[in-house]
Protein backbone atom coordinates (compact mmCIF):
# COMPACT_ATOMS: atom_id res chain seq x y z
CA UNK A 1 0.00 0.00 0.00
CA UNK A 2 1.47 3.10 -0.53
CA UNK A 3 -0.28 6.31 0.64
CA UNK A 4 -2.20 5.54 3.56
CA UNK A 5 -6.07 4.85 3.05
CA UNK A 6 -6.53 6.85 6.08
CA UNK A 7 -7.25 9.75 3.85
CA UNK A 8 -10.04 8.54 1.33
CA UNK A 9 -10.73 11.76 -0.27
CA UNK A 10 -8.87 13.60 -2.87
CA UNK A 11 -10.81 16.70 -1.36
CA UNK A 12 -9.56 20.21 -0.72
CA UNK A 13 -9.08 20.81 3.07
CA UNK A 14 -10.82 23.83 4.11
CA UNK A 15 -8.16 26.54 5.67
CA UNK A 16 -8.86 27.11 9.54
CA UNK A 17 -7.59 30.10 11.56
CA UNK A 18 -4.60 29.04 13.54
CA UNK A 19 -4.89 26.09 15.73
CA UNK A 20 -5.67 26.74 19.92
CA UNK A 21 -2.74 27.09 22.46
CA UNK A 22 -5.22 25.55 25.29
CA UNK A 23 -4.36 21.71 25.58
CA UNK A 24 -7.66 20.22 26.27
CA UNK A 25 -8.60 16.87 28.47
CA UNK A 26 -9.49 14.87 25.91
CA UNK A 27 -8.76 13.68 22.49
CA UNK A 28 -12.35 13.25 21.65
CA UNK A 29 -13.51 15.35 18.63
CA UNK A 30 -17.25 14.60 18.33
CA UNK A 31 -19.16 16.32 15.89
CA UNK A 32 -21.45 19.28 16.48
CA UNK A 33 -24.68 19.44 16.75
CA UNK A 34 -28.04 21.27 15.53
CA UNK A 35 -29.39 23.78 18.11
CA UNK A 36 -32.00 22.00 20.03
CA UNK A 37 -30.77 18.43 18.87
CA UNK A 38 -30.70 15.70 21.58
CA UNK A 39 -26.78 15.20 22.80
CA UNK A 40 -25.67 11.45 21.97
CA UNK A 41 -25.66 11.01 25.29
CA UNK A 42 -29.26 12.03 25.77
CA UNK A 43 -29.93 9.13 23.44
CA UNK A 44 -28.00 6.59 24.65
CA UNK A 45 -29.45 7.81 28.01
CA UNK A 46 -33.34 6.83 26.23
CA UNK A 47 -31.94 4.02 24.77
CA UNK A 48 -31.05 2.11 27.88
CA UNK A 49 -34.59 3.13 28.63
CA UNK A 50 -35.62 1.43 25.43
CA UNK A 51 -36.93 4.15 23.56
CA UNK A 52 -36.82 2.67 19.64
CA UNK A 53 -36.98 6.31 18.46
CA UNK A 54 -33.54 6.94 20.48
CA UNK A 55 -32.20 4.48 18.40
CA UNK A 56 -33.58 5.72 14.80
CA UNK A 57 -32.16 9.05 16.08
CA UNK A 58 -28.77 7.76 17.14
CA UNK A 59 -29.00 5.74 13.67
CA UNK A 60 -29.55 8.59 11.04
CA UNK A 61 -26.93 10.56 12.74
CA UNK A 62 -24.39 7.91 12.83
CA UNK A 63 -25.23 5.23 10.57
CA UNK A 64 -22.75 6.78 7.21
CA UNK A 65 -20.11 7.25 9.95
CA UNK A 66 -20.03 3.42 11.18
CA UNK A 67 -20.62 2.15 7.68
CA UNK A 68 -17.66 3.72 6.37
CA UNK A 69 -15.54 2.38 9.10
CA UNK A 70 -17.26 -1.25 8.50
CA UNK A 71 -16.17 -0.71 4.39
CA UNK A 72 -12.87 0.99 5.61
CA UNK A 73 -12.29 -2.96 6.80
CA UNK A 74 -14.31 -5.57 5.32
CA UNK A 75 -14.78 -3.67 1.70
CA UNK A 76 -18.12 -5.39 0.78
CA UNK A 77 -20.94 -3.03 0.50
CA UNK A 78 -23.43 -5.65 0.75
CA UNK A 79 -21.88 -7.46 3.92
CA UNK A 80 -21.10 -4.13 5.52
CA UNK A 81 -24.75 -3.26 5.14
CA UNK A 82 -25.67 -6.71 7.07
CA UNK A 83 -22.96 -5.98 9.57
CA UNK A 84 -24.28 -1.86 9.96
CA UNK A 85 -27.67 -3.71 11.41
CA UNK A 86 -26.17 -6.01 13.34
CA UNK A 87 -24.28 -3.44 15.09
CA UNK A 88 -27.04 -0.98 15.54
CA UNK A 89 -28.95 -4.22 17.23
CA UNK A 90 -25.99 -4.51 19.38
CA UNK A 91 -26.31 -1.01 20.58
CA UNK A 92 -29.59 -1.89 21.40
CA UNK A 93 -28.61 -5.04 23.01
CA UNK A 94 -25.83 -3.70 25.07
CA UNK A 95 -26.57 -0.04 25.89
CA UNK A 96 -26.83 -1.27 29.42
CA UNK A 97 -23.26 -1.72 29.79
CA UNK A 98 -22.54 1.71 28.04
CA UNK A 99 -20.78 4.33 30.88
CA UNK A 100 -20.88 7.86 29.81
CA UNK A 101 -17.64 7.81 32.57
CA UNK A 102 -15.68 5.49 30.21
CA UNK A 103 -16.03 7.40 27.26
CA UNK A 104 -18.53 8.94 24.80
CA UNK A 105 -21.22 7.27 23.11
CA UNK A 106 -19.56 7.55 19.73
CA UNK A 107 -16.40 6.18 20.64
CA UNK A 108 -17.78 3.42 22.44
CA UNK A 109 -19.97 2.46 18.90
CA UNK A 110 -17.05 2.89 16.67
CA UNK A 111 -14.88 0.51 19.13
CA UNK A 112 -18.18 -1.69 18.91
CA UNK A 113 -18.25 -1.41 15.22
CA UNK A 114 -14.30 -1.94 14.51
CA UNK A 115 -14.25 -4.95 16.34
CA UNK A 116 -16.90 -6.79 14.98
CA UNK A 117 -15.88 -5.57 11.52
CA UNK A 118 -12.48 -6.84 12.08
CA UNK A 119 -14.14 -9.90 13.59
CA UNK A 120 -16.26 -10.43 10.71
CA UNK A 121 -12.82 -10.18 8.30
CA UNK A 122 -11.11 -12.62 10.17
CA UNK A 123 -13.88 -15.16 10.61
CA UNK A 124 -14.33 -15.25 6.92
CA UNK A 125 -10.84 -15.35 6.43
CA UNK A 126 -11.43 -12.93 3.38
CA UNK A 127 -7.81 -10.96 3.93
CA UNK A 128 -7.13 -12.19 0.19
CA UNK A 129 -10.46 -10.82 -1.18
CA UNK A 130 -10.25 -8.16 0.69
CA UNK A 131 -6.54 -7.45 -0.43
CA UNK A 132 -8.28 -7.48 -4.37
CA UNK A 133 -10.90 -5.35 -3.67
CA UNK A 134 -8.91 -2.58 -1.52
CA UNK A 135 -6.47 -2.49 -4.63
CA UNK A 136 -9.59 -2.03 -7.00
CA UNK A 137 -10.93 0.83 -4.62
CA UNK A 138 -7.83 2.76 -4.89
CA UNK A 139 -8.10 3.03 -8.24
CA UNK A 140 -11.91 3.88 -8.10
CA UNK A 141 -12.02 6.14 -5.07
CA UNK A 142 -13.02 8.87 -3.65
CA UNK A 143 -15.61 8.89 -6.30
CA UNK A 144 -17.12 4.95 -5.44
CA UNK A 145 -18.26 6.65 -1.98
CA UNK A 146 -20.01 9.97 -3.00
CA UNK A 147 -22.86 10.49 -2.87
CA UNK A 148 -25.40 13.88 -2.29
CA UNK A 149 -24.44 15.30 1.61
CA UNK A 150 -27.17 15.67 3.66
CA UNK A 151 -27.43 18.76 6.21
CA UNK A 152 -25.51 16.04 8.82
CA UNK A 153 -22.97 15.19 6.76
CA UNK A 154 -21.97 18.75 5.78
CA UNK A 155 -21.79 19.50 9.11
CA UNK A 156 -19.49 15.98 10.09
CA UNK A 157 -17.07 17.76 6.75
CA UNK A 158 -15.86 20.38 9.18
CA UNK A 159 -14.65 17.85 11.31
CA UNK A 160 -13.31 15.33 9.06
CA UNK A 161 -11.58 18.01 7.23
CA UNK A 162 -9.91 18.73 10.80
CA UNK A 163 -9.03 15.64 11.46
CA UNK A 164 -7.40 14.90 8.06
CA UNK A 165 -5.26 17.71 8.45
CA UNK A 166 -4.12 16.22 11.41
CA UNK A 167 -3.45 12.92 9.97
CA UNK A 168 -2.05 14.70 6.29
CA UNK A 169 1.13 15.54 8.56
CA UNK A 170 2.33 12.39 9.35
CA UNK A 171 4.80 10.58 6.92
CA UNK A 172 2.77 8.18 4.51
CA UNK A 173 4.32 5.34 6.32
CA UNK A 174 3.43 5.99 9.70
CA UNK A 175 0.09 6.20 8.18
CA UNK A 176 0.39 2.95 6.63
CA UNK A 177 1.32 1.44 9.72
CA UNK A 178 -1.89 3.05 12.04
CA UNK A 179 -3.86 2.11 8.94
CA UNK A 180 -2.63 -1.41 8.69
CA UNK A 181 -3.44 -1.59 12.26
CA UNK A 182 -6.51 -0.12 13.08
CA UNK A 183 -8.57 -0.87 9.76
CA UNK A 184 -7.02 -4.37 9.29
CA UNK A 185 -6.34 -5.10 12.71
CA UNK A 186 -3.00 -6.44 12.00
CA UNK A 187 -0.49 -6.96 15.09
CA UNK A 188 2.69 -4.87 14.94
CA UNK A 189 4.49 -8.49 13.28
CA UNK A 190 1.81 -8.92 10.94
CA UNK A 191 2.12 -5.22 9.45
CA UNK A 192 6.10 -5.98 9.59
CA UNK A 193 5.89 -9.08 7.34
CA UNK A 194 3.47 -6.97 4.69
CA UNK A 195 5.19 -4.04 4.79
CA UNK A 196 8.70 -5.93 4.47
CA UNK A 197 9.39 -3.49 7.65
CA UNK A 198 11.80 -4.80 10.69
CA UNK A 199 9.48 -4.81 13.92
CA UNK A 200 11.33 -2.25 15.55
CA UNK A 201 10.47 0.18 12.70
CA UNK A 202 6.95 -0.75 12.54
CA UNK A 203 6.77 -0.41 16.53
CA UNK A 204 8.31 3.18 16.34
CA UNK A 205 6.06 4.22 13.36
CA UNK A 206 3.51 3.30 15.16
CA UNK A 207 4.53 5.21 18.58
CA UNK A 208 5.46 8.57 16.46
CA UNK A 209 1.90 8.44 14.26
CA UNK A 210 -0.47 7.91 17.02
CA UNK A 211 1.18 10.33 19.53
CA UNK A 212 1.24 13.16 16.91
CA UNK A 213 -2.22 12.18 16.06
CA UNK A 214 -3.05 12.49 19.82
CA UNK A 215 -1.33 15.27 20.53
CA UNK A 216 -2.75 16.64 17.22
CA UNK A 217 -6.60 16.17 18.37
CA UNK A 218 -6.24 17.86 21.35
CA UNK A 219 -5.51 21.03 19.60
CA UNK A 220 -8.06 20.66 17.49
CA UNK A 221 -10.44 20.06 19.98
CA UNK A 222 -10.76 23.48 20.58
CA UNK A 223 -11.58 24.41 17.47
CA UNK A 224 -14.59 22.06 17.07
CA UNK B 1 7.91 1.22 32.40
CA UNK B 2 7.23 4.73 33.29
CA UNK B 3 4.16 6.38 33.06
CA UNK B 4 5.62 8.30 29.91
CA UNK B 5 5.98 4.88 28.37
CA UNK B 6 2.69 3.73 29.70
CA UNK B 7 1.14 6.45 27.76
CA UNK B 8 2.89 5.43 24.30
CA UNK B 9 2.24 1.49 25.26
CA UNK B 10 -1.76 3.02 25.79
CA UNK B 11 -1.89 4.45 22.37
CA UNK B 12 -1.01 1.44 20.88
CA UNK B 13 -3.04 -0.96 23.18
CA UNK B 14 -6.30 1.30 22.47
CA UNK B 15 -5.90 -0.24 18.73
CA UNK B 16 -4.86 -3.78 19.55
CA UNK B 17 -1.37 -3.40 18.43
CA UNK B 18 0.20 -4.61 21.12
CA UNK B 19 2.54 -7.75 20.92
CA UNK B 20 1.89 -10.40 23.53
CA UNK B 21 4.85 -9.96 25.47
CA UNK B 22 4.21 -6.32 25.78
CA UNK B 23 0.80 -6.70 26.40
CA UNK B 24 1.71 -8.88 30.12
CA UNK B 25 3.92 -5.52 30.80
CA UNK B 26 1.27 -2.96 29.95
CA UNK B 27 -1.24 -4.85 32.37
CA UNK B 28 1.29 -4.85 34.97
CA UNK B 29 1.71 -1.03 34.37
CA UNK B 30 -2.03 -0.40 34.15
CA UNK B 31 -2.18 -2.11 37.76
CA UNK B 32 0.46 -0.39 39.11
CA UNK B 33 -0.82 3.25 38.12
CA UNK B 34 -4.25 2.55 38.52
CA UNK B 35 -6.95 5.49 37.89
CA UNK B 36 -4.30 7.46 36.86
CA UNK B 37 -4.02 4.74 33.77
CA UNK B 38 -7.48 3.90 33.27
CA UNK B 39 -8.31 7.43 32.70
CA UNK B 40 -5.31 7.76 30.21
CA UNK B 41 -6.64 4.88 28.52
CA UNK B 42 -10.40 6.24 27.96
CA UNK B 43 -8.85 8.93 26.60
CA UNK B 44 -7.00 7.48 24.15
CA UNK B 45 -9.71 5.45 23.16
CA UNK B 46 -10.84 9.13 21.34
CA UNK B 47 -8.78 8.10 18.68
CA UNK B 48 -11.50 5.58 17.43
CA UNK B 49 -13.40 7.87 17.34
CA UNK B 50 -11.12 10.25 15.21
CA UNK B 51 -10.17 7.47 12.45
CA UNK B 52 -14.03 7.27 11.90
CA UNK B 53 -14.76 10.87 11.73
CA UNK B 54 -11.62 11.19 9.22
CA UNK B 55 -13.66 8.80 6.39
CA UNK B 56 -16.38 10.34 4.03
CA UNK B 57 -19.72 8.88 5.43
CA UNK B 58 -21.25 5.78 3.62
CA UNK B 59 -24.63 5.55 2.29
CA UNK B 60 -26.33 2.49 3.63
CA UNK B 61 -29.38 0.65 1.97
CA UNK B 62 -32.39 2.35 3.27
CA UNK B 63 -34.35 -0.98 4.38
CA UNK B 64 -30.92 -1.30 6.50
CA UNK B 65 -33.24 0.96 9.02
CA UNK B 66 -36.50 -0.27 8.50
CA UNK B 67 -35.04 -3.97 9.42
CA UNK B 68 -33.56 -2.62 12.13
CA UNK B 69 -36.51 -1.00 13.87
CA UNK B 70 -38.45 -4.07 13.01
CA UNK B 71 -36.05 -6.68 14.63
CA UNK B 72 -36.11 -3.78 17.64
CA UNK B 73 -40.13 -3.54 18.04
CA UNK B 74 -40.58 -7.19 17.96
CA UNK B 75 -37.65 -7.66 20.85
CA UNK B 76 -39.68 -4.97 22.95
CA UNK B 77 -42.67 -7.33 22.32
CA UNK B 78 -41.07 -10.49 22.99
Amino acid sequence: MGRSKLISSHRKPRKHAHLPKSRAQTVSVAPQLEPGAPSDLELMNRIQAEDADALSQLYDRYNGILKALILRVIHNEAEADDLLQEIFMEIWNQAKNFSSQKGKPLGWMVTLARRRAIDGLRKKQAYARAEERLQNETEQQPDAWIHNATEEEIVLSDTRDLIRKVIEGLPPAQQQAIDLAFFRGMSQREIAAKTNTPLGTVKTRLELGLKKIYDGLKELRGEL
Amino acid sequence: MNFKEFQNQSRLYVIGALEAEELEKFEKARKKFGKKAEDYIGECYGLHEAFALSLRPAKASAAIKERLMAMVRTRKEA
